[in-house]
């Protein structure tokens, strides 16, 4: 008698405490949408065409996503700070925001495998002088705050001892400094120094050479605890590359061969 | 209901490195206040020096001042000026900023406090002797300070949370840029941005505690 | 300077902005003004003591960084989850900002409303509500309504600061064709004297009401 009130009991709390739970996974499917946090200021990966509208490879990234879930993908901007508390406060799904996959921000995020990887290059102002990465010794640098290059960057600077380095928020800001000479160089993802070049938009600004820091691999990323919707987000991104998809967006929005996202030697 | 572990100890740890950049905030907030009087001054003295010219200056510099955002005018000291090859630094750019938006709010509580004081007292100087400039020196000066003491302190609270938007143009080493690229490292937001404003409210209550001390201090008959 | 790549379009955006920027402070002005006095009346009737709590956490609004207040209000709906979006957290952070300056004015008129008068009123036979509505709202008013006029301007170019969470407002609008059309100068010329033209009439009508209503003048 006891004992099976007590089952009883125990039973009726776990049904409480632990309602069949959708995940987030299934939230998406079930509401139709699937909104991707984007940062647009970020060519090519994220920007604005001339009716400003977003476009981009992870605009792109994100329409295939939806479409392979069967919802549709609503882009929301976001700014570089403001990735994270869109994601935690449910305003978005997923982030497909060029988004390092930093031990220091797994501890609060959840990363995929790499969809993208970024090798730096060094874009320098003509009148600057600057040839090479090491040239950089003793002037004014700058990089887009919190990226893996502006890190890898500050630290850089601090070895070297001597010149000066200043974050921005935006990329775009980056490059407005760069061109206006108030930086003498800047180190960004390759991909972007690119497209600010190619633009025509910056007079007077050349990639100049190819940064010595470590491929950058950057993660889709989501809420910690959403394993399942991180599984599927792994394979989607090993389906992009198994389809060939990926180096058509490649060649779409950077050109020339598509980076390998494996490690060798390593499992993940 | 929620499931968010809150990382204090990750934050605490950087609280000698915020507090480092506290003490660029408030200096930053402090010479901004001192250059802020200076030009403000100035301006009291064109707006009354009856030319056209000097008064158009200070009107459109008080109204500028006055009507746009702070942030855009920091935002415009960096890149607007730097469109034309003038190159501020971050930490130059948000002084400059800053500097010139006290001016044009002190100025206005300048001609406020002026009006205390009546004009008979600068006719009495004159006729004692003084020249114009002497006179407002020497009398209508140090009056017109002691009533726009109050209005400039909270000013000066002003400039303190003003220094915050530095961030926008590159400043690192104050204590939003501090915050915030710790914020970029970790995605702690909550954490390390609520030390922060915890430390800009007790800074803000120094220096109006501050104030206030002097005031009692200088200003009592 | 004029053969600029500034299209209809462009400045359409930037109207849109302008109107985001409206938009917002026309939230967070109504929201505060009706908190505000509530929090002012609140905080007068309890007198400074009883009061003391609501004036700690009104100070500390007034004492902490617009620009941290919405990182950190962005972050703490994120945290609970509420599930926000950058207007909703915009307009929520914005009014409580405005409601803690706009409950100081308030504070400041009632108490600009003579003692005698008052008593006068309750003499009169009138109960408090009736004293607070038909004696001390229209002279607290007259008092307090060139302060709330600044206010009002005040949260509107404070409200620039809303695009750190991603709101495309009147200066966010112009960074993003700055990004494009690179001519940084002619546009945020353009975007200063939008906010010169929304600003400067009230501002100025604001002051005409002070020296209308200043009194002995």
């Amino acid at each position: 008698m006891k004992t099976s009130i007590l089952a009883f009991g125990l039973v009726a709390a776990t049904a409480l405490t632990s309602p069949a739970h959708a995940d987030k996974l299934d939230d998406i499917i079930a509401s139709g949408t699937l909104r991707c946090a984007v940062v647009l200021d970020f060519p090519p990966m994220g920007s604005r065409d001339e009716n400003n509208e977003p476009i981009g490879f992870d605009v792109d990234y994100c329409n295939d996503l939806a479409k392979a879930l069967g919802v549709t993908a609503e882009i929301v901007e976001t700014p570089f700070p403001e990735r994270i508390p869109a994601l935690m406060s449910g305003r978005v799904d997923v982030g497909v925001a060029s988004t390092s996959d930093t031990l220091e921000r797994a501890k609060t995020v959840g990363m995929t495998v790499p969809y993208f990887a970024f090798e730096m290059a060094v874009t320098a102002n003509e009148k600057s002088g600057i040839k090479s990465f090491e040239d950089m010794k003793g002037k004014v640098v700058g990089a887009t705050a919190g990226t893996y290059e502006a890190i890898a960057l500050e630290n850089q600077v601090k070895a070297w001892g001597e010149g000066e380095f200043r974050p921005y928020q935006t990329q775009a800001d980056v490059f407005l400094a760069l061109s206006q000479g108030q930086l003498d160089a800047t180190v960004s993802t390759s991909t972007v120094a690119q497209s600010n070049v190619k633009g025509g938009k910056f007079p007077g600004i050349s990639v100049v050479d190819k940064a010595p820091f470590d491929i950058d691999y950057v993660a889709l990323f989501t809420n910690r605890e959403e394993y399942g919707f991180i599984n599927y987000l792994n394979l989607f991104v090993n389906q992009q590359v198994r389809t060939g998809r990926y180096a058509e967006l490649y060649e779409k929005w950077v050109g020339g061969e598509a980076p390998s996202l494996a490690v060798n030697g390593v499992y993940r | 209901m929620f499931n968010y572990t809150f990382h204090w100890n990750q934050a605490l740890r950087a609280l000698p490195q915020m507090l480092d950049g506290a003490v660029v905030t408030l200096q930053v907030a402090v010479l901004s206040m001192v250059i802020g009087v200076a030009c403000a001054i100035a301006l009291t003295v064109f707006r009354l020096s009856g030319s056209r010219i000097l008064g158009g200056i200070a009107t459109t510099w008080v109204e500028v001042a006055r009507n746009t955002p702070a942030l855009f005018q920091i935002y415009m000291a960096h890149f607007g000026l730097g469109n034309f090859g003038i190159h501020l630094s971050p930490y130059t750019a948000l002084l400059v900023g800053i500097a010139f938006n006290n001016a044009g709010y002190l100025a206005e509580n300048f001609r406020g406090a002026l009006k205390a004081i009546p004009d008979t007292q600068a006719r009495a100087g004159r006729s004692l002797g003084m020249t114009s400039l002497q006179a407002f020196r020497l009398i209508v000066l140090p009056q017109m300070l002691r009533v726009a003491f109050l209005p400039a302190t909270n000013q000066m609270v002003w400039a303190i949370l003003m220094t915050s938007l530095g961030v926008t143009v590159g400043m690192n080493t104050d204590l939003a840029g501090i915050t915030q690229e710790l914020n970029a490292r970790s995605f702690r937001t909550f954490e390390f941005f609520a030390l922060a404003a915890v430390i800009y409210y007790l800074i803000a209550k120094a220096v109006t505690l501050a104030a206030r001390a002097f005031a009692w201090r200088m200003f009592r008959y | 300077m004029f053969n600029t790549a500034l299209t209809w379009n462009d400045l359409a955006f930037l109207a849109q902005g302008a109107g985001m920027t409206l938009a917002v402070t026309a939230v967070a002005v109504t929201a505060g003004t009706l908190l505000g006095i509530l929090f002012g009346v609140i905080r007068f009737q309890l007198g400074p003591y009883w009061a003391a709590p609501l004036t700690l956490l009104l100070d500390v609004f007034r004492s902490v960084p617009l620009l941290i207040q919405l990182v950190l209000g962005s972050a703490f709906q994120s945290i609970v989850k509420l599930g926000w979006g950058a207007f909703t957290t915009s307009g929520v952070v914005l009014s409580l900002y405005t409601a803690a300056f706009c409950a100081e004015i308030v504070r400041g008129g009632i108490s600009s409303v003579p003692v005698t008068t008052r008593r006068a009123a309750r003499s009169l036979g009138m109960t408090w509500w009736q004293d607070m509505r038909y004696i001390v709202a229209p002279l607290a008013t007259r008092v307090s309504l060139p302060s709330w006029i600044g206010l009002t301007l005040g949260v509107m170019k404070d409200s620039a600061l809303v695009l750190w969470l991603g709101l495309v407002e009147l200066l966010r609008a112009s960074q993003i064709l700055v990004t494009r059309l690179q001519e940084p100068l002619f546009i945020l010329l353009i975007c200063g004297a939008i906010y010169f033209l929304l600003s400067f009439p009230v501002a100025r009508f604001g002051g005409y009401l002070e020296k209308r209503w200043s009194p002995n003048d």
